[in-house]
C-alpha cells in the first residue's frame, strides 16, 4: 500500500471527509457512539476521537459508505481508501499494543478486500451478484444436476457457437505453438491469429459495454426503491443478464490470454 | 495447489486424445464449456449400432491439469459401456477417482457434461425415440 506520507498529517481529525458525504445507509443502532468518548460516531473512526472503532460487519459497498449501486466514481472510491486507510492505520504509535490497534488491522483488512473488489469493474459486479444469492461458481453445477434429473443434455449456458469458437481458436493456437516450438513460422497462421485478437478485442469491449448497460438499470431499480428492497423478480432480471455478461466474458477473457501468450511466446 | 498423482499421470499421458468424423452416424460430439473458468472440453464417442455399446471414445480439452485429467479418465470409463451406462457416470465418480479438491470440482462436471452431450448428440442421429432399453444385449 502506497500512503502518501506527505500529506499524512496525523493529528488531523475531522476535516470534511467525503465519506460522511456519500453515507448512505446508518450503521446499525449499538455502533453509533464511540468506545472512548461516547460521541457519535463515523463507520470505522470516531469523528470527534479519532479513535478505531471494533468492526461492524457490513457489505463493501456500506463500508465505504456507498448504496448498492454498481457505477462508482472511483476516483472518489480511490480517494476515501487512502484516507481511510492513512485513519485505520494499525502502525499508529500510540494504538501500539492496545485492543485499538487489533481493531485498525482488522478493518484495515476489511478495506483492503473492500476497496480491491469494489474499483474493479468485473469483481464489483460479481461482488453484487453474489450478494443478490447468486452463486456463479455453482451455475454449472446445479444445471448438470437438473439434466441428470430429466435425462435431458444439459443445457449449456453460453452459446453453442461461442463455444465453438473457442474450440477452433483453441485448436490454431495450438497448432500455431506447435509450429514454434518445431521452429517453424507460418506467418500466414500467425496473422490470422493477430486478426482474432483484434476481434476478440472488439468482443471484450463490447461485452463490457453490455455490461453496464445492466449497471444503470440495476442503479436505476435501486434509485427508483429508494433504499427499500426492489421485487425480487425485477433483481433476478437484471442479475441475470449480468450472470449471462460475465459468463460469455469469461471464454473471451481466456482466449485473449491465451492468443496474446501464444502471440508472444 | 497440488495435483494428485492421478492427476498428473493422466495430465502427462493423456488417454484418447483425438477427434473423429462428426458427421459420421455412429459418432457423437458433445462440446461442453465451464461458464466459470471459461474452459472447453470436446469428447465424443462411436457407438455400435447393434450394441449401444460405446466402441470408441476420444476428447481434446482446453482447460486447467484437472479438466484434461477428468476428461481423459471419463473416455476410458465409458470405452465398453452401453450408452445408458455411460450416463450413469456421475461427476462425484471421477472427483473421488482423482482425488480432486473442492475448487475443481467443477472440472469433473465438465467431463460429466461433456459424456451426457456426446450421447445425446449421437440419440439425436438415431432418431430421438431410440428404445434404447429395448435392444437385446
Ligand atoms: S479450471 Fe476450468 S475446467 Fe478446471
Amino acid at each position: 500500500m502506497t500512503l502518501a506520507r506527505s500529506k499524512c498529517e496525523e493529528t488531523e481529525v475531522t476535516t470534511k471527509s467525503p465519506l460522511t458525504e456519500i453515507r448512505s445507509k446508518p450503521l446499525p443502532a449499538d455502533t453509533h457512539t464511540c468506545w472512548s468518548c461516547g460521541s457519535m460516531r463515523a463507520a470505522h473512526f470516531c469523528d470527534s476521537c479519532g479513535k478505531v472503532q471494533p468492526p461492524v460487519p457490513v457489505d463493501y459497498f456500506t463500508f465505504f459508505g456507498l448504496p448498492p449501486k454498481l457505477k462508482i466514481d472511483v476516483p472518489a472510491l480511490e480517494k476515501s481508501f487512502y484516507e481511510l486507510s492513512r485513519k485505520l492505520h494499525p502502525d499508529l504509535n500510540a494504538r501500539a499494543g492496545s485492543q485499538e490497534q487489533e481493531w485498525s488491522m482488522e478493518q484495515s483488512s476489511l478495506l483492503n478486500d473492500a476497496y480491491r473488489t469494489l474499483k474493479d469493474p468485473i469483481k464489483r459486479t460479481a461482488y453484487l451478484l453474489h450478494s443478490e444469492g447468486v452463486e456463479l461458481e455453482e451455475q454449472s453445477k446445479s444445471a448438470t444436476e437438473q439434466a441428470r434429473a430429466t435425462g435431458e443434455a444439459k443445457k449449456q449456458i453460453v452459446p453453442p457457437d461461442l463455444l465453438e469458437e473457442v474450440f477452433e481458436l483453441n485448436m490454431q493456437l495450438e497448432e500455431l505453438r506447435m509450429n514454434k516450438k518445431a521452429g517453424e513460422d507460418d506467418p500466414s497462421l500467425a496473422k490470422e491469429i493477430s486478426g482474432h485478437k483484434v476481434t476478440l478485442e472488439a468482443k471484450h469491449d463490447a461485452l463490457l459495454q453490455e455490461l453496464q448497460k445492466y449497471w444503470t438499470d440495476w442503479d436505476s431499480l435501486i434509485e427508483r426503491n429508494h433504499g427499500s428492497k426492489a421485487p425480487a423478480e425485477e433483481r433476478a432480471n437484471i442479475t441475470a443478464k449480468m450472470v449471462d455478461v460475465l459468463n460469455r466474458r469469461n471464454y473471451i477473457r481466456n482466449l485473449l490470454r491465451d492468443v496474446n501468450a501464444a502471440l508472444e511466446s | 495447489m497440488s495435483y494428485s498423482d492421478k492427476v498428473i499421470d493422466h495430465y502427462n499421458n493423456p488417454r484418447n486424445v483425438g477427434s473423429m468424423d462428426k458427421s459420421s452416424n455412429d459418432v457423437g460430439t458433445g462440446l461442453v464449456g465451464a461458464p466459470e473458468c471459461g474452459d472447453v472440453m470436446k469428447l465424443q464417442i462411436k457407438v455400435n449400432r447393434e450394441t449401444n455399446v460405446i466402441e470408441d471414445a476420444k476428447f481434446k480439452t482446453f482447460g486447467c491439469g484437472s479438466a484434461i485429467a477428468s476428461s481423459s479418465l471419463a473416455t476410458e470409463w465409458v470405452k465398453g459401456k452401453t450408452v445408458d451406462e455411460a450416463l450413469a457416470i456421475k461427476n462425484m465418480d471421477i472427483v473421488k477417482e482423482l482425488s480432486l479438491p473442492p475448487v475443481k470440482i467443477h472440472c469433473s462436471v465438465l467431463a460429466e457434461d461433456a459424456i451426457r452431450a456426446a450421447i445425446g448428440d449421437w440419440k439425436k442421429k438415431q432418431g430421438v425415440h431410440t428404445p434404447v432399453a429395448a435392444e437385446a444385449k
